[in-house]
């Protein structure tokens, strides 16, 4: 009796583990727990003869037909697991994508290169403590010129070829013309603040020419620092700074004595050229700088007192600098933009190389 | 201007090579353009004397000659008219190389043999373009090297002056700046003064003394006008880039180049009775020594005679008293016109001359009777003649010396923050000026007479900077106070604006302020503010409106094959009111072409319409926090098409503000830029950009109710309309009400549209019952009919 109650539990066993091995639908395993471990399954059925056997013999034959149903059990979830993984497997082999395809909606546009860079100097000047100004294009003489030690006749005029806004016929216009520079905006900011003063004032400025090098409308920023104490060594520094923050390396700046009316001394600015300077700092010469190793960037000077006269700061108390920079002429040097006109075209294909 | 180093050195000593001088003056303020060879050493170039002249036998512009270089005489052939007997010319012998690279060779041209080449002055290197032959005056010697006999070996110094320095257009004023900058031994040449061997002179009527305080008159007769200009000065003037004329002339311009006066000189035969020197009379013409006719205005200096003006003072002398080859007399000028006198002449009768150039700028008031008597001294010895007495004019109020200025040494250490020794400035300021005066650490200095520009004490500062050299000046970092004016919380700023356009596929453009007027008027009706001197027509009115320059640079790119294209712009628009001139910032934006590129995997991307790019200008207007205050309304907008238009205006403190409109542009314009549709938007920025706090509201833990509702409608109701019902009639437990569907056609009648809305209802503070979520639907419902006729679709 029991030899053959042992056999049938073995053979239970050799049939669940057949069946299990050749499942392969996780449903078909579930069949196989209800036909063997079930409420009415093989090995359930084998447990209730436990009564025909001899007391004796109840404790082991139970421990056996138990051991039998665990290792059936653990045998269905081994399978479960194997054919849930294969079939995960199977489903992301069947979902695999090319992922080199692109990516569907639109794409980002893009500032303008002269508003990008307009935007760098803002910044590292903010950084440095400076405010933003600004003022109107359309402007009289008197802040465009006379203010800033221009007076009528002047030669420094003939350099700025000067848009004039036409008179109306209906009223008597004073002389309105479109700014040549930034530097009206210094005047009416002096006009209105009182030292300590540190801004820049970008925008766009005018002048009556068109060639290969100049364009009727291009952008400037204007900076002017009013203290008292301000020395020239200060615009040395403020203006190194800014410029190598700008091409974010250690340039070098070299300022030469030149000539603007409004302020003096007056200097115009040069970088070592960043364009043939080797890692030790030697310029090798090349195109762009004419062979000189340097390239000429901006224009500045200590605040005339004649323009502190005129907006009425004394200049006694406080000194003061300036300087003007042309921002086409630093975008151009920043990006190897070599045609200044592009800027103006807005060609989709000038446009979109900046990002 | 562009000065000899040769001719340099003559006036100035000292221990630098050209580059070296170029590099001092560039350092200083007098900006080098550039150091160039004036033609250095030319092998194998020799003098030679032509002996013969044939015409070539087969070609009939070419000649024939026989040139006798000293050792040997030479058959060469050659091609310039100017060839002829006797004439002593450049020969460029076989194995020569000119400075054009050109190399001489043995050569047969048209079959006879050509042992060398007669040269130009431009194949010399010496001028841009020649005409002919280079003729070398009789003082050369056959056979000697011609490089040395024109004195090749020099450098020509082009320096690029600012308007302040009118005292270096000179070869004087160079070396006088390099006597200060690198201590040179300055080589002042006063001329000789000319006794007179003639009584001839001339009478000057100075009515004019305030323009002109100084004028020089003399008389020089019996010349020889046709005397050749020496070789050493037609190549001094040629390398500054003068054209050698008559050898008067020459002179003139020979002085003025040296010494910094312009001159000029009259036939005195054609001068009638005397020099008057007066303002000009409204109309008057004069014909001036380049052929054309000035008409002047009443507030030109002249020079005029009995008769009526012979020269415009200081620009261009007159054609009539010109001198000519068989000139006898002359009379030569040399005069001190000021500066306010000669300002914004040559601009307005667009006569921009050597004379010009310097008399705005400025020219010693002293210098007339040095320059007339150097004059003087070169006339007579190359056109020989006898000179007369100097007649001269003056206003000694006008010539009174410069006032001093003072320098304190305190001031010029604190404003170019650095450490200066007393001793040093000391030094410094005695080689600008002759008068120093020093009183502990201030200085009193009287500016020599032609520095005009030192006229305060700042000036000064200048000069010792430059002295000095801004290279030795330190560089600090000054100490900035933090600024309390950051950026407010209530605008958005203008890069957010921009960066929101670029992240939804906008490039920016930059457009020109100025437009066309007739392109303008396309788009607007205001009077726009106008050019009086615009570059060309389509520069000729400031925009009102940036859409027409932004739908020229839509233009220019569609016709270089982009289809889709989506641009914006921020700016100023520009208008007269009755205020004056107003600048309004703007931003404005076009967009046309697909909604967004080619896409795999999807239906074929749409056209953009009116919706896509509302969408884009509702986003950006979103960043102010007040999304809901703006309203976008039927309207009318010249630039757009009157069906595809809308209104764009903002809720503000109760009070209602066009923003700006967005549409389709009018298909006229479409059309007269000749390209499909384009949907635009222009708003105005500063109203735009006010934005509000975000305004914190209790985030209700109770679940919402989501209703759809599609309702029938008269085609002619806006959606807007339902919308605004909706938020009225439900009230606070409205959370959101949005359009999800809009259908026309079949099942639904004609003249009416179906539209489908969302409802989404709750509480903050308690759940929403059905019941009450029914009767707030009913309430909806009841509205909308009463409102808008609108009923319930079933």
């Amino acid at each position: 009796m029991t030899e053959s109650l042992d056999g049938n539990l073995q053979r239970i066993l050799e049939q669940a583990k057949a069946a299990i091995s050749a499942a392969e639908k996780p449903a078909e395993l579930e069949e196989m727990r209800v036909r063997y471990l079930g409420k009415k399954g093989e090995l359930t059925a084998q447990l209730k003869q436990i009564g025909s056997l001899p007391h004796e013999e109840r404790p082991k034959f139970g421990d056996k037909v138990n051991q039998v149903k665990r290792e059936v059990a653990e045998l269905i979830n081994l399978k479960k697991t194997a054919l849930d993984a294969a079939e995960l497997a199977a489903a992301i082999a069947a979902e695999e994508i090319d992922v080199t395809l692109p990516g569907r909606g639109i794409d980002s546009g893009g500032i303008h290169p002269v508003t990008r860079t307009m935007q760098r100097i803002e910044d590292i000047f903010i950084a440095m403590g400076f405010g933003v100004a600004t003022g109107p294009e359309i402007e009289d003489d008197f802040h465009n010129f006379e203010a800033l030690n221009i007076p009528p006749e002047h030669p420094a005029r003939a350099m700025h070829d000067t848009f004039y806004v036409a008179a109306d016929s209906d009223s008597a216009d004073e002389s309105y013309l479109l700014r040549t520079h930034t530097s009206p905006v210094q005047a009416r900011y002096m006009l209105k603040q009182k030292p300590p003063i540190n801004i820049i004032a970008p925008g766009r400025v005018y002048r009556c020419d068109s060639d290969v090098t100049h364009t009727p409308m291009f952008h400037q920023v204007e900076g002017l620092m009013v203290d008292e104490g301000i020395s020239f060594a200060d615009l040395k520094g403020v203006l190194t700074h800014f410029l190598q923050q700008f091409f974010e390396t250690e340039l070098k700046i070299r300022l030469r004595p030149s000539y603007f009316p409004f302020t003096e001394p007056s200097a115009e600015v040069d970088i070592s050229c960043v364009f043939c300077t080797n890692d030790h700092g030697e310029a090798q010469g090349c195109r762009i700088c004419k062979n000189t190793g340097w390239i000429e960037v901006l224009g500045s000077g200590m605040v005339h007192p004649e323009v502190f006269a005129k907006v009425g700061i004394d200049s006694e108390k406080y000194t003061g600098f300036a300087f003007g920079l042309g921002v086409e002429r630093l975008t151009m040097l920043r990006y190897g933009v070599d045609d200044l006109r592009l800027f103006f075209d807005n060609d989709l294909t000038f446009l979109e190389q900046f990002k | 201007m562009i000065i000899s180093e040769q001719w340099l050195r003559d006036w100035v000593r000292v221990d630098l090579n050209a580059q070296e001088i170029a590099d001092c003056l560039t350092n200083a303020g007098l900006e080098v353009d550039a150091v160039e060879s004036a033609g250095g050493s030319i092998e194998k170039l020799l003098v030679g004397k032509v002996l013969e002249v044939e015409k070539h036998p087969d070609a009939d512009r070419l000649s024939v000659t026989k040139v006798d270089i000293g050792t040997e005489v030479l058959d060469i052939v050659c091609g310039a008219s100017n060839v002829r007997i006797d004439l002593m010319v450049a020969v460029a012998t076989v194995g020569a190389k000119l400075p054009n690279g050109l190399k001489i060779k043995k050569a047969k041209v048209r079959g006879v043999p050509s042992m060398g080449m007669l040269c130009s002055a431009s194949e010399l290197g010496l001028e841009e373009e020649s005409d002919g032959l280079i003729e070398l005056n009789a003082d050369a010697e056959i056979g000697q090297r011609v490089d040395e006999y024109l004195k090749l070996d020099d450098n020509l110094i082009d320096i690029d002056l600012t308007p302040n320095r009118g005292d270096c257009l000179s070869v004087q004023g160079i070396a006088r700046e390099l006597k200060v900058l690198a201590d040179g031994e300055y080589q002042e040449q006063q001329p000789q003064a000319i006794h007179a061997s003639t009584q001839r002179s001339v009478e000057v009527e100075l009515n004019d003394n305030v323009n002109c305080p100084r004028y020089l008159a003399r008389v020089i007769t019996d010349i020889n006008a046709s005397a050749k200009t020496p070789i050493w000065m037609q190549e001094c003037l040629r390398r500054s880039g003068i054209r050698p004329i008559s050898s008067v002339v020459d002179i003139t311009n020979y002085v003025m180049l040296e010494l910094g006066q312009p001159m000029h000189a009259f036939d005195l035969a054609k001068l009638s009775e005397k020099i008057i020197v007066r303002q000009s009379i409204d109309g008057e013409k004069i014909k001036l020594l380049d052929d054309s006719e000035a008409k002047l205005d009443a507030e030109t200096l002249v020079i005029a005679d009995a008769k009526g003006a012979i020269a415009i003072a200081g620009v261009m002398g007159g054609y009539d008293s010109a001198i000519g080859d068989d000139t006898q007399d002359i009379v030569l000028e040399a005069a001190h016109f000021t500066r306010a006198s000669a300002s914004g002449k040559a601009r307005r009768y667009g006569l921009h001359t050597e004379s010009s150039h310097r008399f705005e700028r400025g020219v010693d008031p002293q210098l007339p009777p040095v320059a007339i008597e150097r004059a003087t001294e070169l006339v007579l010895e190359i056109c020989g003649g006898q000179a007369g007495q100097i007649t001269e004019q003056k206003n000694a109020q006008g010539l009174a010396t410069k006032p001093e200025v003072s320098i304190r040494l305190d001031r010029l250490k604190s404003l170019l923050g650095m450490e200066l020794e007393g001793a040093e400035v000391d030094g410094i300021l005695n080689r600008i000026a002759d008068s120093v005066v020093r009183e502990g650490d201030t200085w009193s200095v009287t500016p020599p007479s032609y520095r005009f520009d030192i006229e305060r004490e700042a000036d000064l500062v200048e000069e010792v900077a430059r002295v000095k050299g801004y290279d030795n000046i330190p560089t600090a970092m000054p100490r900035i106070a933090p600024r309390s004016n950051a950026a407010s919380e209530s605008a958005v700023g203008l890069r957010q604006v921009r960066n929101s356009f670029v992240a939804r596929d906008y490039r920016e453009a930059i457009t020109y302020s100025f437009i066309d007027a007739d392109l303008h008027k396309l788009f607007s009706d205001e009077a726009p503010v106008k050019l009086a001197n615009p570059l060309a027509d389509n520069m000729a009115v400031m925009r009102t409106s940036l859409l027409p320059g932004l739908m020229s640079a839509l233009q220019f790119n569609a016709n270089r094959q982009h289809s889709r294209i989506r641009l914006f712009e921020t700016g100023a628009t520009y208008h007269k009111t009755e205020k004056g001139y107003v600048e309004r910032q703007t931003v404005a934006g076009v967009v046309s072409g697909l909604q967004s590129p080619p896409q795999w995997g999807i239906e074929a991307a749409q056209k953009v319409d009116f919706f896509d790019v509302k969408a884009d200008l509702a986003a950006v207007l979103s960043l102010t926090g007040q999304g809901n205050d703006i309203t976008f309304s039927k309207a009318n907008h010249l630039p757009m098409h009157p069906g595809q238009l809308a209104r764009v205006s903002k809720q503000l403190d109760g009070q209602e503000f066009t923003l700006g409109y967005l549409g389709r542009l009018h298909p006229n314009i479409e059309k007269y830029f000749s390209v499909g549709q384009v949907f635009a938007f222009e708003l105005d920025l500063d109203k735009s950009l006010s934005a509000k706090l975000p305004a914190f509201k209790t985030v209700s833990r109770f679940p919402n109710v989501k209703r759809d509702l599609s309702l029938l409608v008269d085609e002619a109701v806006p959606v807007s309309a339902l919308l605004d019902s909706v938020r009225r009639s439900v009230g606070a437990a409205l959370v959101k009400a949005e359009i999800f569907d809009l259908y026309k056609g079949e099942g639904v009648a004609n003249g009416q549209k179906s539209v489908s809305l969302s409802v989404v209802l709750q509480h903050a503070d308690a759940t929403l019952t059905d019941e009450e979520s029914e009767a707030i639907i009913e309430r909806a419902l009841l509205a909308l009919g009463n409102d808008l006729g609108a009923t319930l679709r079933v």
